[in-house]
């Protein structure tokens, strides 16, 4: 097999985000899993500085019920 | 002085009125303690991703205000003290919020002085540099370009 090397690039550098907004949760979502995790960085490809801010949002949207802390994942 | 924002989730069963009043409550606590207001935003009832106190709607209201830090604790006491307050959240603005407000000042500034800047720009150069300015003019669609190259680069790897 041979292992493809695809460069992952941060979508937040790539949009030029300077600033990650908790109150928008559509933008957020798109960093959780389906039972609301946060996707690690080696996974989404967003860079250290980035991912630090995301989580901050994260957890304050949390806490502002915007995104649930635990999706009920039924089969 | 930092700019600070505080969001309070209310309970959406009380009426308009009383709500008005809790706004009004918070706001005269931060001028109280000589904080300037910047913006009160009502976000409105919204449906609440997990359940808070056995309620599934809540009125968000946020109110962004600058002064110093012993406002949020003059604040938190009274949203401890308020039943119908289920969450709060104040957060002091850090840098990427404050950088990411400035530039979007500029943004507006350039926005309104486009018009009276491209027009002084042009002035000093002679006739003949009017196509130099046009080869300027699009020269902001590249940035656009680069962006719909990446991908297809992407897929010639594949």
């Amino acid at each position: 097999m041979i292992k493809m090397k695809r460069k992952r690039v941060c979508h937040f550098c790539e949009t030029g985000t300077v600033y990650i907004d908790f109150k928008d949760e559509r933008k957020l979502l798109r960093f959780l899993t389906e039972q609301g995790k946060i996707i690690p960085r080696h996974t989404s490809g967003t860079c250290a500085k980035h991912q630090r801010q995301l989580a901050r949002a994260v957890k304050r949207a949390r806490h502002l019920a915007l995104i649930p802390f635990v999706a009920d994942f039924t089969r | 002085m930092a700019i600070y924002e505080s969001i309070v989730i209310l309970d959406s069963l009380m009426p308009p009125k009383d709500i008005d009043a809790a706004v009004e409550r918070f706001s005269s606590i931060i001028t109280a303690n000589k904080g300037k207001i910047r913006k009160v935003e009502k976000w409105g009832k919204k449906r609440l991703a997990y359940e808070i106190q056995k309620k599934q709607y809540g009125f968000y209201v946020s109110i962004e205000f600058e002064g110093e830090g012993d406002i949020a604790k003059e604040l938190q006491n009274d949203y401890n003290y308020n039943d119908k307050v289920l969450r709060y959240l104040t957060y002091r603005f850090d840098k990427y919020k404050l950088k990411a407000l400035r530039n979007a000042e500029k943004a507006s500034e350039a926005v309104s002085s486009s018009a009276p800047v491209t027009e002084t720009k042009p002035e000093p150069p002679a006739e003949a540099d009017k196509e130099a300015e046009k080869a300027n003019a699009p020269a902001e669609q590249p940035e656009e370009s680069t962006v719909e190259e990446a991908p297809s680069s992407e897929e010639e790897k594949e």
